[in-house]
């Protein structure tokens, strides 16, 4: 392996992120090995999405920081993709799958310019790949879920991308587009790629990921399935109510407190 | 007749003006329009129009006349100001959007009546007409107006072809947008300074209270007869000019009716055929989907009980009275009756006096059905664990509505399978 792969995908320093001045992620650190595929589990309101979306800048962080091949985030925008929550988009909006899959090509075809034919190419190359290729034309709002997600998938892979972070991606999908999805992600894994994956199915994950971080707004464990996903640390991170927590959040955000003191 | 070919002759410059100015304006805030529709923020145009107003007044009191120019820029200025307004006032109190909106709106508005009254009380001659802002008055445009709505048009066209990709991308997935780095921020503010630019131009001609049709009605009215973002805007472009063409023309024919609002009667009516009409999605269109897939069930369930009779009998083409249709299946005698010759037009059935019978088509299309509701109950206790009492309420949907592909898919499944759960017989076609 070449040396540039010990480097860590991604690490992340006691990372604080806030919602209308109210904490939903406290003090995270972890560090993730690259070629790996990684789950992100907890209950709901565990802050998993936000950790996605706060390691790529989506939203912005009340404290901490992130690196990416131990560079910032802004320098490494090329090398990492994102799978949003299928129901963050209207799936009505007047596109067809090849103009949702388009979109992934956009970072590399650059701002004010018309997607190329190569464009095209590559995105009919990666709708193959997700065995969509017969409804590139297809209007999105006629797609079933599982198709919705893997014209998502195939928007992704069409940005040919180092680490890959994907949100619930098989949430409300049938058994066919799961199976699709993970030989996808092993792939993508055997060819050194790190995807990481909100998920929500605790029954998989053993088979799934080689990887798994538990999140309940805190860090409960970071580390490699088979010495992390153990019964003691499943009950930290489902059992408890961490209430004294989730009431010093709400505190916070009524009073109106900085989240972090200014210094001067 | 005379006075069509006269005015789409163009001779008379004020037409000329009119017409042009109208058609210019009530495209292009369709075009930007469409893409505020897109996001979901079509109140946004209405905050908008009604905060111009004070600018449009401060304008005039820094130049003391009605210098198109320093009235846009005022425009400009306090339309941007509400929005700024609207933005902080969501993200920095408990106040929601749309609350903020209906605030920041009225008190943009309401200032701006208030120096309207000041100004028209000055006894400033060259106030007069500035009132058009409020109501508009496309039929009073000039020269001067035209050169700065051809000016801030190509503006809106040029932008909105150039960043047509990133709008779209915006519009359909902003969380996408940030994660490969587009640079967001700066794109909403374009987008939101083009809105604020068709605003400006557009209350001219049709005023403050009804910009946000010409804003967001054209963009309404499109997305019921296309899938494609780009037919869209062209289409809601083509209402809009269309609408201001029509307005104009209205009240050059009869000199007593004010263009601005026959623009919104048009536009808006272009609107209501496209809800009621439109295919696929217009009202009309479901309605007859709804209605034909009723046909189809009624007819469906009429061949089944013919041919479940016919199973009995070891004879399928046995002529039936209707009371043995009925002991089956209740059905009003009419309501059969008119089934029944719905299915003679389509070759389905044969009648003999007051018998009916089954054509050999119609057998065989029942047989379908019957073997699909029957495959359906019976994968539903094989795979989902359903007691077999429950099963067939579900497979009498069902049995309708599967599709050819699905239909090969379950026989394959289940093996083709002779028995169904009620150890009825499965009737397969060959």
């Amino acid at each position: 392996m070449a040396p540039e792969s010990k480097v860590p995908a991604l690490e992340v320093h006691d990372l604080t992120v806030a919602f209308d001045r109210k904490p939903v992620l406290w003090n995270i650190d972890l560090t993730i090995p690259q070629g790996k595929i990684v789950g992100i589990v907890g209950p709901n309101g565990a802050g998993k999405s936000t950790l996605i979306k706060a390691v790529m800048g989506i939203l912005s962080l009340s404290s901490g920081y992130t690196r990416l091949f131990d560079q910032s985030i802004n320098d490494v925008r090329h090398r990492i993709s994102y799978v949003p929550q299928r129901e963050s988009v209207d799936w009505d909006f007047p596109a067809s799958v090849m103009d949702v899959v388009l979109m992934g090509r956009y970072s590399k075809i650059g701002l004010f310019k018309r997607p190329r034919k190569a464009d095209r190419d590559a995105a009919l190359d990666c709708l193959k790949k997700v065995g969509m290729e017969a409804f590139a034309n297809r209007q999105i709002s006629q797609l079933s879920g599982g198709q919705q997600q893997r014209t998502f998938l195939a928007r992704a892979l069409a940005q040919h991308a180092d680490i890959y972070f994907m949100d619930e991606p098989f949430a409300g999908v049938d058994a066919a587009t799961e199976k699709t999805i993970i030989n996808l992600l092993r792939d993508m894994t055997n060819a050194g790629k790190t995807v990481i994956v909100v998920h929500h199915d605790l029954q998989s994950v053993k088979n799934y990921f080689d990887w798994v971080i538990m999140l309940n707004t805190r860090l409960v464990a970071s580390g490699p399935t088979e010495e992390t996903f153990t019964q003691e640390n499943l009950h930290e991170t489902y059992g408890g109510k961490l209430t004294l927590l989730a009431d010093v959040a709400d505190l916070i955000r009524r009073e109106n407190y900085p989240q972090r003191e200014k210094k001067l | 007749m005379n006075s069509l070919v006269e005015f789409f002759s163009f001779s008379d410059p004020n037409i000329r003006y009119v017409v042009l100015g109208s058609v210019l304006l009530t495209a292009s805030s369709a075009i930007v329009g469409t893409f505020t529709f897109l996001n979901k923020r079509s109140l946004i145009g209405d905050a908008i129009a009604h905060a111009v107003l004070p600018g449009i007044c401060l304008g005039f009191i820094v130049a003391g006349t009605k210098n198109p120019l320093v009235l846009i820029i005022g425009a400009f200025i306090t339309g941007w100001l509400s929005l700024v307004v609207v933005e902080y006032v969501t993200r920095k109190t408990r106040i929601k959007e749309d609350t903020a909106i209906g605030l920041v709106l009225s008190v943009f508005f309401g200032i701006g009546i208030l120096m309207l009254t000041v100004i028209q009380k000055s006894g400033n001659a060259s106030q007069s007409g500035l009132d058009h802002f409020l109501f508009g008055k496309a039929a009073a445009l000039v020269g001067s107006d035209l050169y700065a709505f051809l000016i801030v048009a190509s503006i809106l066209l040029v932008v909105v072809y150039i960043m047509f990709k990133e709008f779209a991308l915006l519009a359909f997935d902003k969380a996408y947008a940030k994660s490969i780095g587009y640079p967001v921020r700066t794109l909403e503010l374009i987008l939101t300074s083009l809105i604020v630019l068709a605003v400006v131009i557009g209350i001219q001609a049709v005023g403050v209270v009804l910009m946000a049709a010409i804003l967001i009605t054209p963009a309404a009215a499109a997305r019921f007869w296309t899938d494609k973002i780009v037919v869209m805007v062209f289409l809601a472009s083509a209402f809009g000019a269309f609408s201001g063409l029509s307005g104009a023309y209205i009240s050059f024919v009869a000199p007593a009716m004010p263009t601005g609002p026959w623009i919104v009667i048009v536009i808006s009516t272009i609107a209501f055929i496209s809800f009621f009409l439109a295919p696929k999605r217009g009202v009309i269109s479901r309605l007859i989907r709804q209605r034909n897939i009723h046909q189809t069930i009624n007819n469906e369930n009429v061949l089944k009980v013919m041919y479940q009779l016919g199973e009995e009998n070891k004879n399928f083409f046995i002529p039936r009275h209707l009371d043995e249709i009925i002991r089956r299946r209740k059905y009003e005698k009419p309501t059969l009756h008119t089934i029944l010759r719905r299915l003679l037009t389509y070759g389905y059935v044969e009648q003999t006096g007051s018998l009916w019978s089954l054509s050999e088509e119609g057998k065989n299309k029942a047989q379908r059905v019957v073997k699909i509701h029957r495959l359906w109950e019976l994968y539903l206790t094989t795979y989902m664990k359903i007691a077999p009492d429950h099963v067939h309420e579900d497979a009498e949907t069902i049995e309708h509505l599967l599709t050819p592909e699905l239909e090969a898919e379950l026989e394959k499944q289940l093996g083709y399978a002779k028995l169904d759960p009620h150890h009825t017989q499965i009737p397969y076609s060959n």
